[in-house]
């Protein structure tokens, strides 16, 4: 099947406009504010921070074996689709149950479904994913996989799999999944997890999360294996801090997400393997025309801004990348033509190159990808004889006959042309027939367009970190009263410009913070530092834990819910802030 | 008394011709001496298709006729952002293209940056909304500088759409070959010009207001394209 057919079969049943035009366009907004939050040049250091990797990705493995020989992390390199899910699955050749959460590269190499296939359990611990695993058509949208589904289909798609699935609130539903999830992890065998950066000189890998599948998921007792692209590797803590401030921000427009793990050494018992997919990347590195590509952090902002996306959806590429994103990448990756049509699925409106944190030139990518299709003759052959004819004659001279050989095919096309359903577009006629009485007004003006966020002013730093740490929901006090099932620790910096604390070495046991009734963390005033670039000397060398806000989902409707894996309930009590 | 081409984008000739003559008219009360180019193309039909052997065929000509001009006016951000920025992509070892190339200027942003700009006056009473053309604002980075033209235009309301930054879906062959998106898209533009209150749609590009009206048309909505050259030229007092 075609884009085109997809598509269309899409905007005839499924109507995707009318569930994400309302959250798409609210979250572009959004996302720019979130955005403004960050320091002033956020979004050039993150792009530097990704070139660099790009730029050296061989150099930064080879330092990266290193650090990892140090922790006791396995590393492994898998060329193909098919060589990185034997690796996977020589792993957990001893498990039955393994427990997923979201990893754009484990879609990309098909895992799930070839684990499923050996006869391994294999549940997506993500509360969206877990939604579109029942359903089977995949992901819509990269970073929230049921975009595309409202409460209403998902609770009978809970109920089909046979939850008690009563209403269709979105609290009740994200709580049905979050006590599957819960009870799968207290018996599997193994976890597997992605990675949004890993870092060549120490050896940590970072990843983010709402829910806490993936803290369940990296202190898993036994086994925890990551499945990531090569290009995720970068080279110090600094970049990845670049890096994550950017992230949420354009996802999802929050700060940064409630968990933002640095995995550091094996806990004791536990092997972890981090397994990287070339599938293709080396050859995009290789080609100086889409080797920034690589430098793609899986945000979705392009998404999140293409009007094609926002009125076809996310399933209509056929890719588990969507998407511009998807448009370029998909093309790239799978090399024999069966996404040939996914770059001419733009207007090439450029608003994905805009809103890119990293800048990538999406667009302009997508133009060299169509050139590519042509000289491969993977479009249409009545296309390419039309363009010939069409350079014969304004490429010669003979421009003014064609206009008017136009002008008369304009005319027989409005007589003949009928309004199909699906397009109620109508040729106007030729020519002006404009008076002055059509200016007019039908009415009072409407809405205008929102102003851009304005840059934040500097408050002084705790103003600012109450205030966000509350909007949070997280409840931050002078002083408070200890209660039974509190889990109390002492963080090594907060940041004002996302309202986190920073927990690291022992404060950082994510089961034992998961199980608290209420996590309190205890946070010195003079230890509030003004973002999250700015946490690098606090960071330590070993584990390392940024909470910001309670653990949540919004993977329904865009709706937040608070508590899934962990308490809803976080204290910060800060110390000397007179 | 500058010399300029004014390049009259093949579609422009194809459907509104007289938005060229509109255009020449401003350039003439402008003090220049305008030579129109007609029967041209700048070759992005075919580049945006990736027929870039044909662009380029296309683009030459194109080139070629351009000679000798202070400057090359294009009433319309998307053919002056693709001759501007690629005839350099297609001719990457051409002086002669490179040099041309920096010599065209959107309509719009050729006559507010004109040295006798400020001795025109416009009037013209009424309420229009304003279409940011895609090319034109990322492109180009004309937003302010159209608006701003606009705002010298007295007794006119200018109004903004509040879905301004998003595209109305013609892209060239875009809106032929993907018609159910195009569609939408543009269904979705017209919605948000009808919020506006007003009936008359502005843009730098007529090709947008061709799909935007396209599509109200068929949806029964009461709205017009003008260019801003037209506009501009039936506002000269």
């Amino acid at each position: 099947m075609s884009y085109r057919e997809r598509a269309k079969s899409e905007i005839e049943t499924a109507q995707p406009e009318a569930v994400l035009a309302p959250i798409l366009r609210k979250l572009v907004e959004d996302s720019a504010e979130a955005l403004a939050g960050m320091p002033p040049d956020a979004r050039e250091a993150a792009a530097r921070a990704r070139a660099a990797s790009v730029a050296d990705l061989e150099g930064l493995h080879a330092r990266l074996r290193e650090a990892f020989e140090r922790r006791g992390i396995h590393y492994h390199r898998a060329a193909t689709a098919s060589e990185a899910v034997g690796i996977v699955q020589h792993l957990l050749r001893r498990a039955r149950r393994v427990a997923k959460s979201k990893s754009m590269v484990a879609e990309e190499i098909g895992l799930t479904r070839a684990l499923r296939q050996r006869g391994i359990d294999v549940l997506e611990t993500d509360i969206g994913e877990y939604i579109v695993d029942l359903e089977g058509r995949g992901p819509s949208h990269i970073t929230a996989p049921a975009l595309h589904l409202n409460r209403t289909r998902i609770r009978e798609l809970l109920a089909r799999a046979g939850h008690d699935a009563t209403d269709d609130d979105p609290q009740r539903l994200s709580r049905l999944v979050r006590d599957t999830v819960a009870r799968f992890f207290e018996e599997c065998d193994a976890a597997i997890t992605g990675a949004n950066a890993v870092i060549a000189s120490s050896g940590r890998v970072v990843i983010v999360e709402n829910e806490g599948n993936v803290a369940l998921g990296v202190s898993h007792p036994q086994l925890h294996i990551v499945v990531t692209g090569l290009e995720k590797v970068v080279p110090d803590e600094a970049a990845a801090l670049a890096v994550l401030q950017v992230l949420a921000p354009s996802a999802t427009a929050q700060p940064l997400t409630a968990f933002t793990h640095f995995v550091a050494d094996p806990l004791p018992g536990q092997q972890r393997h981090v397994v990287f997919v070339d599938n293709g990347r080396s050859a995009i590195a290789a080609d100086p025309r889409y080797r920034d590509l690589l430098r793609c952090i899986r945000c979705g902002a392009c998404m999140n801004a293409c009007p094609v996306y926002r009125v076809a959806g996310g399933l209509s590429y056929g890719s588990v990348y969507m998407g511009p994103v998807g448009a370029v990448l998909s093309p790239l990756l799978w090399r024999d033509g069966r996404y040939a049509d996914l770059p001419f699925a733009s207007s090439l409106c450029g608003r994905c190159s805009e809103v890119c944190p990293v800048g990538i030139p999406l667009h302009r990518m997508l133009l060299e990808l169509r050139a590519d299709a042509a000289q491969a003759e993977h479009t249409p052959a009545v296309e390419r004889l039309a363009w010939r004819a069409w350079a014969a004659a304004f490429g010669r001279g003979r421009g003014r006959t064609a206009i008017a050989a136009g002008r008369w095919l304009w005319r027989a096309a409005r007589l003949l042309r009928r309004p199909r359903p699906g397009d109620p577009r109508t040729l106007p006629p030729l020519g002006p027939i404009h008076t002055p009485a059509s200016l007019a007004p039908a009415g009072p003006a409407g809405e205008p367009p929102p102003p851009p966020p304005p840059l934040r002013r500097p408050e002084p730093l705790l103003v600012t970190f109450r205030e966000r740490a509350a909007t949070l929901g997280a409840e931050v006090t002078d002083a408070y009263t200890p209660e039974p099932g509190d889990r109390t620790v002492e963080a090594a910096a907060a940041v004002a410009a996302t309202g986190s604390v920073l927990l690291t070495a022992e404060a950082a046991d994510r089961r034992g913070l998961l199980r608290a009734d209420r996590v309190v963390v205890l946070v010195d005033a003079d230890r509030v530092v003004p973002y999250p670039a700015d946490l690098e000397p606090f960071l330590g060398d070993g584990e390392a834990l940024i909470l910001t806000g309670a653990s949540r989902t919004a993977d329904i409707e865009k709706q937040i819910v608070r508590g899934i894996h962990g308490s809803e309930r976080l204290t910060i009590v800060l110390r000397g802030a007179g | 008394m500058a010399r300029v081409a004014l390049f009259v984008p093949c579609y422009v000739s194809l459907a509104r011709p007289a938005d060229a003559a509109a255009a020449r008219t401003v350039l003439e009360r402008l003090g220049d001496e305008v030579t129109t180019l007609a029967g041209l193309c700048c070759g992005q039909p075919a580049f945006n298709a990736g027929a870039r052997r044909e662009a380029r065929q296309v683009a030459a000509e194109a080139v070629r006729s351009v000679r000798g001009f202070d400057a090359v006016v294009i009433p319309s951000g998307s053919c002056a952002a693709m001759a501007a920025h690629e005839w350099r992509t297609l001719f990457p070892n051409s002086p002669v293209a490179g040099e041309r190339a920096s010599r065209v200027r959107e309509f719009t942003a050729y006559v507010a940056a004109h040295p006798n700009a400020e001795r025109l006056s416009f009037r013209l009473r009424g309420v229009v909304a304003y279409h940011d053309s895609c090319h034109a604002r990322r492109e180009l980075g004309l937003t302010e500088t159209v608006l701003g033209l606009l705002a010298r235009v007295e007794g006119l309301e200018v109004r903004r759409l509040r879905y301004e930054a998003e595209c109305c879906g013609f892209g060239g062959t875009f809106c032929v070959k993907l018609p159910e998106v195009a569609a939408a898209l543009a269904s979705a533009k017209a919605a948000d010009a009808a919020a506006s209150g007003a009936r008359v749609l502005v843009s730098t590009d007529l090709s947008c207001l061709l799909h935007v009206e396209s599509a109200a048309r068929g949806l029964g909505m009461e709205l017009e394209g003008w260019t801003v050259a037209e506009l501009l030229a039936r506002s000269l007092s």
